[in-house]
């Protein structure tokens, strides 16, 4: 077995994930100034809605039977609403507000959306299958790959280009990076701020639904915690990439899978149980070095 | 016919009054500069009218509809544009893509393009420089793309904060050529903060002089230009907005 290439792959598909999970929390932080928490729990009640609704250990799936061609818009727009939803009820409300109380709004909505999932699926984990036959592995370049690896690539490649696309093409995308950079600016020039921030969390939660689909194909469980683990990931990934810039998040989260796939590899080990401890170690080196952030731009400060 | 009419508008900032009641009207194609010291209101006043900031008491009316109270995005709808301050330029925006933040309010897009390349033309330098970054413009152009950019909505009535702030005196001679000739051009209604009346007398117009956030004075900007040389001539070299201010 060829081990660079195995490395390779392991840390971008990983990377991927960790991007997709931070340019979600991205989008959002850079049009309204809020670091969503309850980003992780979309992606958790994404991966729920995959399944018939029941306390039972095995998940018996509803809208997971669907083909492919048909449950992943579903899906996708699945994300989109809850995040729209959310939007609506909570953060609308709150628009005045200071980042604070909105960001201490978003821990206690990612709260009641994981309580409502325990209330109603139970707090074990479950066993799931989505895709099975994508775990089998390929030989690529020398190094045997799970297919799902090489679609998650793939898939974050794609994502990041027609996000990219989307901003740069079109008419939203303009009014979102415009709102991103000064939204009292972009209001005074007629840019509906509703329409920009229910854009921002319809893509921000169509993300989250990608991100759910293709954790639960790789680990096959549905835990109602585990938004939280990559939430934290994602977090960071974003404000190691500078929060608020999008190439940052992709980056970055790029940078902290590969990091970790590294480490994994490179220690000793003894000391592999301790791999995030040794990644966190990292983070904090890298918050001391630059605290704007690895990839922040020097750009936007403006000129008298 | 009442392009602008302000009726005894007041902005506060908690408990700190910023405008104490100010009432003016502004005609049709007409141009109005306003003057006054540092903290006299002027901002306030402006960032009040087109929503940017909320007043606490008053009403606003364009063209006969009352707008006091409605969102920034709305007040846009209705022909007014704003350039603020130090130009709020969104600098990881290209020049072009700048310009264009502000069609999007407009039922006329087939006229976009043609008024893209008539900035183009008044201001070549943005043309050269339409796929920079915004950012990377100096003073003088960050502040021609605010004004192109505040045209691009397609306004009857453009007010535009302190034009001539940081620019070269050739810059600023530039910035309200071009200004004056587009408001020919177009019939616009322009409201423009300018500390001197010395600059403001020069293209003409009416002059209105905030203090305390009140207005204390109201006449022809040649007058009041006038007033402030005598007073440079008798006391010498002076801070040309205090002098306005001492010359009532």
């Amino acid at each position: 077995m060829n081990a660079v290439p195995q490395l390779f792959f392991d840390a971008a598909s990983l990377g991927g994930i960790y991007a997709m999970a931070a340019l979600g929390i991205a989008l959002i932080f850079g049009v309204m100034n809020l670091v969503n928490f309850a980003h992780g729990e979309y992606i958790a009640f994404c991966v729920f809605a995959l399944i018939v609704p029941s306390s039972d250990a095995v998940a018996v799936m509803f809208l997971g039977k669907a083909p492919a061609i048909l449950l992943i818009p579903v899906l996708l727009a699945f994300g989109a609403l809850i995040a729209v939803a959310s939007e609506y009820v909570v953060f609308r409300q709150l628009r005045n507000a200071n980042p604070v109380a909105m960001m201490i709004s978003s821990f206690a909505l990612g709260f009641v959306i994981q309580n409502a999932l325990l209330a109603v699926y139970g707090s074990r984990p479950k066993a799931i299958s989505l895709w099975p036959d994508l775990n089998t592995p390929v030989s690529v370049v020398g190094a045997s790959v799970p297919l799902l690896q090489l679609i998650v690539i793939i898939t974050t490649l794609l994502v990041v280009s027609v996000l990219a696309l989307l901003l740069k093409k079109t008419r939203v995308g303009l009014e979102m990076r415009a709102a991103a950079e000064n939204f009292t600016m972009a209001r005074l020039l007629g840019v509906r701020a509703n329409v920009v921030i229910t854009g921002a969390f319809a893509l921000s939660g169509a993300m989250a639904a990608a991100v759910a689909m293709i954790m639960v194909t790789q680990t096959g469980v549905a835990d109602v915690r585990m938004g939280g683990q990559i939430m934290l990931v994602a977090f960071i990934a974003t404000v190691i990439g500078g929060l608020g810039s999008l190439p940052g998040a992709v980056a970055a989260g790029f940078l902290i899978g590969a990091v970790s796939v590294v480490l994994q590899a490179a220690l000793p080990l003894e000391a592999r149980p301790f791999r995030d401890a040794f990644l966190y170690t990292l983070v904090i080196v890298s918050l001391l070095l630059r605290p704007q952030g690895l990839f922040a731009s020097a750009s936007a400060k403006p000129r008298v | 016919m009442t392009k602008l009419g302000v009726y005894d508008l007041e902005v506060r900032y908690g408990k700190v009054p910023a405008l104490g009641g100010v009432t003016l009207h502004l005609q049709e194609g007409e141009r109005l500069f306003v003057s006054g010291p540092n903290g006299a209101g002027k901002s306030s006043l402006l960032k009040a009218i087109a929503g940017a900031v909320s007043s606490s008491h008053g009403r606003v009316e364009l063209d006969g509809d009352i707008i006091t109270g409605k969102s920034a995005e709305a007040i846009a709808r209705y022909g007014l544009s704003m350039v603020p301050e130090g130009r709020d330029i969104f600098s990881t925006l290209t020049v072009e893509e700048n310009l264009r933040v502000g069609t999007g309010i407009r039922a006329d897009k087939q006229a976009i393009e043609g008024d893209i390349a008539e900035i183009y033309d008044a201001f070549p330098i943005l043309g050269e420089r339409r796929h920079a970054n915004a950012g990377a413009l100096s003073g003088g152009q960050q502040q021609m793309l605010a004004i192109g950019r505040g045209l691009m909505t397609n306004p009857k009535l453009m007010m535009v904060d302190e034009p001539s702030l940081g620019l070269a005196p050739n810059i600023v001679d530039q910035v309200y050529d071009t200004l004056v000739a587009l408001q020919q051009e177009r019939g616009l209604t322009l409201l423009i903060v300018e500390q001197s009346s010395a600059r403001a007398a020069r293209v003409g117009g009416r002059m209105v002089l905030l203090r305390g956030g009140q207005v204390v004075g109201d006449g022809d900007a040649a007058e009041f230009a006038e007033r402030d040389l005598l007073k440079e001539a008798y006391f010498g070299q002076a801070d040309q907005s205090k002098s306005t201010e001492e010359a009532l």
